[in-house]
């Protein structure tokens, strides 16, 4: 082998340019993430998947293998298959109103000019806000007897005096979400703009020109480009809808008409002693979770590929 | 000289050392474990006093930790199932005990209380698992009525009602005068102190939850739990109950009570009194009077819903955790709990002491009550206590909104208990 065709791998190996150098290197920085992922996330739901497949309960000595009896048994309870349809009630009016809600409050901030951080600072605030104390917030605004909602209501002379909001179902499914929203707007919120942010000003340019107007300008041009933005920001909106709990509990507590899914997974477990039939629906809240998810990364993956 | 030098600082030590060892057996025969530390984990509101006070008689350490009620449970299932129990000594509710006893997850407790002081508190029985004493009671609770005076007064009512009817009577007298909206305190939330209220009410109607093999007593429409949520119904189409109590616990409805709101509080009990006149926390300080629960018979009826101090059984400090528990739950401590934070002694002696000083507001109206008070289950609190509880609350919570029947939510309660039962 002759020397010159020796020397520029030597260099390249010392440089670390090299595929080993290199592939050590990358599994050093990412050996931490991958622990924590490992130990936090993977072996935890690998546990959880593995109890639900055993009766885990201190009541009863021992425990038994009974393979898929507790997914068997959810698909049959009466009680589960509520929660269930009160949580899809919840993620479809929370993402649905958090999209919209959130494009609206993007496009009004980006508009703001210099006085934009100001804004979305102001903005932000409800999303700072734990889940516990935004619901206690929404607990005296919902008060019947001297609540803000009431007081602002009677006194543009509609009849809800002492109006009790969580005594009528779908009113309270939709007061319960409206509490959510209001907290996880603002992150919708601010995913969008950074998309918007993100648009070249000659685009806007070129159709002004071309004599589109606002409306055609924002369906031609502002909406497809961020789709992305908006796709990440709808994954979130349902993933932590799947999620709900805080508002929920603080609100109406256990009560089955707007009881969502973890509530009763938490209700199974902790107030029942059911550990394995709570991690069985767990594990199903978590697979629903993904595959939502799923449909949304999916098309992020296709949108950002086409953009 | 090396010798003589080892041999002085030997001697010096050993000089040094002895009064350090010397002293826990001179000084502390009357207190053995002195310098040990335990935790204790209690509901908030507890005396600020009873750390420095059991340290002070016995030299042992108490890290006293306070949670609110609801939040006590979840911190000590995790722990107890994970096999660290947060503290050594720990609340125990009478509303656990079928669980915690099937778990096997507390101290027998059963040799290391004398049979003294068992027989002079008699709600031990409900802390107590095939022959186990899993709890000593610390603080006692029973069902009673009680009412705002001045309310009574300014609508002309000159005694407290002794039957349902009567108790109908007075409400609809106090809200025709104007003197309260809705008179009737009932929490209608889907939580613990809805389920225990409806409890009484079925016992006031003269009826009963479960026969002896677990059956439900509570479905027929003659049955006294099915009239006891008709009252409930028909008492919000009256106007008698807030509609708002949907949303209520019975905490919410004490506080109503304190502000004046309501005029007869029905699920609350003589542990309250102590707040209730407390000029700091109520307006109707002065205006509170206790009455026997009202019954459709007349002949009152109630029962007991105590506190336990337990012992996990993998604290790894029990004799510690057991003086502490003794001490607590002692006759001198639970007179000066009662004068300090209100407690309802749980040993007859004490409350007789307590009542022979005065210090028990109608107190003679509270030893009557007392007397009627039996266990919610005669044949102890079941494993499955939670799940019918949760069944109950939620159900009146639905039949209070409207959402369902009365024949449909004891329907409800009677499916949910067969299920839970099975499982």
């Amino acid at each position: 082998m002759s020397l010159s065709a020796v020397l520029p791998a030597r260099r390249s190996r010392e440089k670390g340019i090299d595929g080993t150098a290199d592939a050590l290197l990358g599994l050093l920085l990412a050996a931490p993430i991958v622990i924590a992922m490992v130990a936090l996330v993977l072996f935890p739901v690998a546990s959880t998947l593995w109890d639900s497949l055993h009766r885990v309960n201190p009541m009863q000595a021992g425990t038994p293998f009974i393979g898929l009896q507790h997914y068997q048994d959810l698909l049959k309870d009466p009680i589960v298959n509520e929660a269930w349809r009160n949580t899809i009630i919840y993620v479809v009016i929370c993402v649905t109103l958090e999209t919209a809600g959130g494009i609206g409050a993007a496009l009004l901030i980006n508009q703001a000019g210099r006085w934009r951080r100001f804004v979305l600072a102001a903005v932000i605030l409800p999303w700072a806000l734990p889940g516990v104390v935004n619901a206690v917030v929404w607990q005296w605004i919902y008060n019947p007897a001297f609540g803000l909602l009431n007081g602002l209501l009677v006194a543009a002379g509609l009849d809800f005096e002492k109006y009790v909001w969580f005594n009528d179902r779908t009113v309270a499914l939709f007061a319960v979400s409206l509490v959510h929203v209001w907290r996880m707007l603002p992150l919708t919120a601010v995913i969008v703009l950074a998309a918007l942010q993100s648009i070249p000003a000659d685009l806007y340019e070129a159709a002004r020109i071309d004599g589109a107007s606002r409306p055609k300008m924002f369906t031609n041009i502002t909406l497809p480009l961020i789709r992305g933005g908006v796709a990440i920001a709808m994954t979130q909106s349902t993933v932590a809808a799947f999620n709900f709990f805080d508002e929920a509990w603080i609100l109406t507590g256990s009560s089955r008409g707007t009881r969502p899914i973890l509530v009763q997974v938490y209700l199974e477990a902790f107030q029942n002693l059911h550990f394995s039939y709570g991690m069985a629906l767990s594990v199903l809240v978590m697979f629903a979770s993904l595959a939502v998810s799923l449909v949304y990364v999916l098309r992020v993956q296709r949108v950002t590929r086409l953009d | 000289m090396n010798k003589l030098l080892r041999t002085t600082v030997a001697l010096a030590a050993l000089a040094l050392a002895m009064p350090s060892l010397a002293m826990p057996a001179f000084a502390d025969d009357a207190k053995p474990l002195a310098g040990q530390s335990i935790t204790v984990l209690l509901p908030s509101g507890q005396s600020p006093n009873i750390a420095s006070d059991f340290e002070k008689e016995t030299g042992i350490k108490v890290d006293l930790q306070m949670l609110s009620w609801d939040d006590i449970r979840p911190k000590l299932i995790t722990g107890l199932i994970a096999g660290t129990p947060p503290a050594d000594v720990t609340e125990f509710d009478w509303s656990w005990t079928g669980q915690f006893g099937a778990a096997g997850w507390y101290e027998d407790l059963t040799p290391l209380i004398d049979a003294e002081s068992i027989k002079d508190m008699p709600t031990a029985s409900i802390f107590t698992v095939d022959g186990k004493l899993l709890g000593v009671p610390y603080a006692n609770d029973f069902r009673i009525l009680i009412a705002n005076k001045d309310h009574l007064a300014k609508a002309g009512i000159t005694k407290m009602p002794t039957t349902i009817d009567e108790l109908i009577a007075d409400a609809k007298l106090v809200k025709e005068k104007g003197i309260a909206e809705y008179p009737l305190g009932v929490p209608l939330s889907p939580s613990e102190g809805t389920s225990t209220l409806w409890y009484l009410m079925t016992f006031a109607f003269g009826g009963d939850l479960f026969d002896k093999d677990w059956k439900p007593l509570f479905t027929s429409p003659d049955s006294g739990g099915y009239k006891a949520l008709q009252f409930y119904v028909d008492m919000l189409k009256a106007g008698l109950i807030d509609p708002a109590s949907t949303g209520l616990k019975d905490s919410d409805v004490h506080q109503m009570f304190m502000d004046g709101k309501v005029t007869f509080d029905l699920g609350v009990g003589p542990g309250w009194v102590g707040a209730f006149e407390d000029k700091t926390k109520s307006k109707i300080a002065g205006s509170t009077t206790l009455g026997l629960v009202p019954t459709v018979s007349g002949k009152t009826v109630s029962y007991g819903l105590p506190e336990a101090l337990g012992i996990p059984a993998a604290s790894e400090k029990k004799e510690a955790a057991l003086a502490f528990v003794k001490w607590m739950t002692s006759k001198d401590e639970q007179i000066k709990l009662a004068a300090e934070q209100g407690l309802l002694a749980t040993r007859t002696s004490a409350f007789e002491e307590l009542n022979k000083q005065g210090k028990i507001l109608d107190g003679d109206v509270v030893i009557e009550q007392a007397g009627t008070v039996g266990p919610l289950f005669k044949q102890g609190t079941p494993t499955w206590y939670p799940q019918f509880s949760s069944a109950v609350n939620n159900a009146i919570n639905q039949a209070a909104k409207g959402e369902i029947s009365v024949a449909d939510a004891v329907k409800s309660i009677a499916d949910e208990t067969a299920k839970a039962q099975q499982q």
